[in-house]
């Protein structure tokens, strides 16, 4: 059997070993360490390449800005600045139809925009908007899939770790997808927001409302979320400015977020070691995929694999267009069964150069940084769709008497606008790009 | 006892990693402090580079542990309830035994790795401090990493009992 055939064969019993449920980093590190061998005809190259193999993975300098992200997200939620984006967000939004709902979003976003995580995002604001939503007479169903949805905003609004692990495959600039992302995340908070008027309006019963609250009453709410928005351009402009590197400006938010909870009595006694703990867990989970990404893919570029398939995808003279949507619709159903950084890393080193090699009349790293994007928001649908969706579950857990079928019913119209979004971005580059010419 | 002692290990090394983890941001805001203030004399803290990667390092093995006891590691339940309680069983035991054996491969590599650094006197570049400190460092965790392994893969042979103070993360599950 000859090299590309065997890669070949490796992506079924690849997926055959996800689903007997083997840790997908363990996987694709068996894999991959297996096939090279083979491919080299001998196991001394393998043992060579096993040598540095995880030590250069976790000391690898981009990749650090992954826990320095994670730990920003848990001091973050230990912040308490939950509760005061959604009373803030309450203030302005509460009194329209859908209002609390609307708001919920809001504080969402507020919350996505420092922290780089979704679980974390949907986590921390359901606890405190769930109770809220619930009393203002908000359905089951309507609560729940609202806050799944927005909880996807903690990915989709830079910091997003997703996003670094993208521009370290793609071997693009982190503070220019940052910038991209801002646009296409503020829509997406947008979108959630039109689809709770609309939901509202179709359906009246399912939501109540507060009164209004006086102008006075709504600035004092606004100054208390400072910090957020303190520690968001102090990150990403300095990131984004050249000020510091991607790596320095999570270590700073990190800081920020860690004196922003000691402040707040946050990091007291447990609160701290429950912190690292999370961070633990989340940061382990990232760096057994990137391990057994590394070998996976060293395997998959020795067998010359990635590039005989955007050859032969060029062949089919198929446009560039239609290889687009069939990527992106892979990665939706995908979506619905592996999470979105297991994804990104087993795939990207073979779409990419596929994209790559497409025109699109946009410049090589314009492409990179679009496909990013649209990727980015392909794979979070995941975490709102049946039956794998996280954040479905996250929401889920804290409201029992919620049925999950309800949450489903209800997270269906937010996956709608998620798509819509797509099609837009992909038909107007301009709107994810037009933010990199300043 | 032994089961306490290998929980709380694992527990431990996440705290530990958690405080390495805080001290390199502090390092990094130091750093950039320092540099934003080279007007007056003051500098970056020489080779932050190359110790935010070393402590990076360290703090990853020392993570690994705890997600795996845990159950974080990504993986796909979606057929899992519906698999008999016999292949379940068959499953966990592959599972944690190939987990088990490719750290033991990965380490003793390591370990190899650490020797011939150490040999060639191999530096980095600002520091001048010697390669296989970072390698010898991540050590420990790493063959900690390794007994905390083979204890899953223990109790999953039911060769000893499982600890059922410890509750997982189930996810979604």
């Amino acid at each position: 059997m000859d090299a590309l055939t065997l890669a070949a064969w490796s992506f079924p019993v690849l997926l055959v070993l996800i689903f007997l449920r083997v840790p997908i980093g363990l996987s694709m590190l068996l894999l991959g360490l297996l096939g090279s061998g083979v491919v080299y005809g001998s196991v001394s190259p393998v043992l060579v390449q096993m040598k540095t193999l995880a030590y250069v993975q976790f000391s690898n300098h981009s990749l650090t800005i992954v826990p320095l992200f994670l730990l920003m997200g848990q001091f973050a939620a230990l912040g308490g600045m939950s509760r005061d984006l959604f009373k803030a967000a309450e203030a302005f939004l509460g009194h329209r139809k859908g209002g609390v709902g609307m708001a919920a979003i809001g504080a969402c976003a507020g919350f996505g925009s420092i922290c780089g995580s979704s679980l974390a995002t949907a986590a921390t604001m359901g606890q405190v908007a769930l109770p809220e939503l619930r009393r203002a007479g908000y359905s089951g169903a309507l609560a729940t899939g609202a806050l799944a949805a927005g909880g996807t905003l903690g990915i989709l609004i830079p910091p997003s770790i997703v996003l670094v692990i993208y521009a370290i495959l793609a071997e693009q600039n982190i503070a220019n997808m940052f910038a991209a992302a801002m646009v296409p995340g503020f829509l997406a908070a947008l979108g959630y927001m039109a689809v709770i008027a609309i939901y509202v309006r179709v359906a009246p019963r399912s939501a109540g409302g507060i009164p209004a609250v006086p102008w006075s009453e709504r600035l004092r709410a606004l100054r208390a979320v400072w910090p957020v928005v303190v520690i968001f351009v102090v990150v990403i402009g300095g990131i984004y400015s050249g000020l510091f590197t991607p790596t320095e400006g999570a270590a700073v938010g990190a800081v920020a977020t860690g004196l922003l909870a000691w402040r707040n009595g946050g990091l007291s006694g447990k609160g701290i070691l429950t912190a690292f703990e999370l961070t633990a867990s989340g940061t382990g989970m990232v760096f057994l995929i990137v391990l057994g990404a590394a070998a996976y893919n060293n395997f998959l570029a020795l067998s010359q694999l990635p590039q005989e398939l955007a050859e032969w995808v060029g062949t089919l003279g198929l446009g560039p267009y239609a290889v687009l949507c069939a990527i992106l619709v892979f990665y939706l159903v995908a979506g619905c069964l592996m999470d979105s950084l297991s994804m990104i890393l087993l795939t990207i080193p073979i779409f990419f150069p596929m994209i790559s090699s497409l025109d699109f009349g946009l410049s090589a790293e314009h492409t990179a940084i679009w496909f990013g994007v649209l990727v980015l928001i392909v794979v979070e649908v995941g975490l709102i769709t049946p039956p794998v969706g996280m954040n479905l579950f996250v929401i889920q857990s804290m409201a029992p008497e919620i049925s999950i079928r309800d949450t489903y019913r209800g997270v269906w119209p937010f996956v709608f606008s998620d798509l819509l979004r797509v099609c837009i971005l992909v038909a107007f580059p301009a709107i994810t790009l037009f933010i990199l010419r300043f | 006892m032994m089961s306490k002692i290998i929980y709380g290990a694992s527990r431990l090394m996440a705290w530990f990693g958690g405080f390495v983890l805080t001290a390199l941001a502090l390092l990094s805001v130091v750093s950039i402090t320092g540099r934003a203030f080279s007007f007056a004399g003051l500098g970056p803290v020489p080779g932050d580079f190359e110790l935010v990667e070393a402590g990076t390092a360290l703090a990853v093995f020392s993570f690994l542990p705890w997600c795996h006891l845990k159950r974080r590691h990504a993986d796909v339940s979606l057929f899992w309830n519906a698999f008999p309680s016999l292949l379940k069983r068959v499953l966990s035991i592959v599972s944690d035994g190939l987990m088990t054996a490719v750290w033991l491969l990965l380490i003793w590599r390591m370990g190899v790795a650490m020797e011939s650094y150490r040999e060639n006197d191999e530096v980095s570049f600002i520091l001048q401090m010697p390669i296989w400190w970072g390698y010898a460092a991540s050590m420990i965790p790493a063959v900690l990493g390794c007994i905390i392994y083979s204890w899953r893969l223990l109790e999953s042979l039911e060769v000893v009992k499982a600890n059922e103070d410890f509750v997982p993360d189930e996810g979604g599950r």
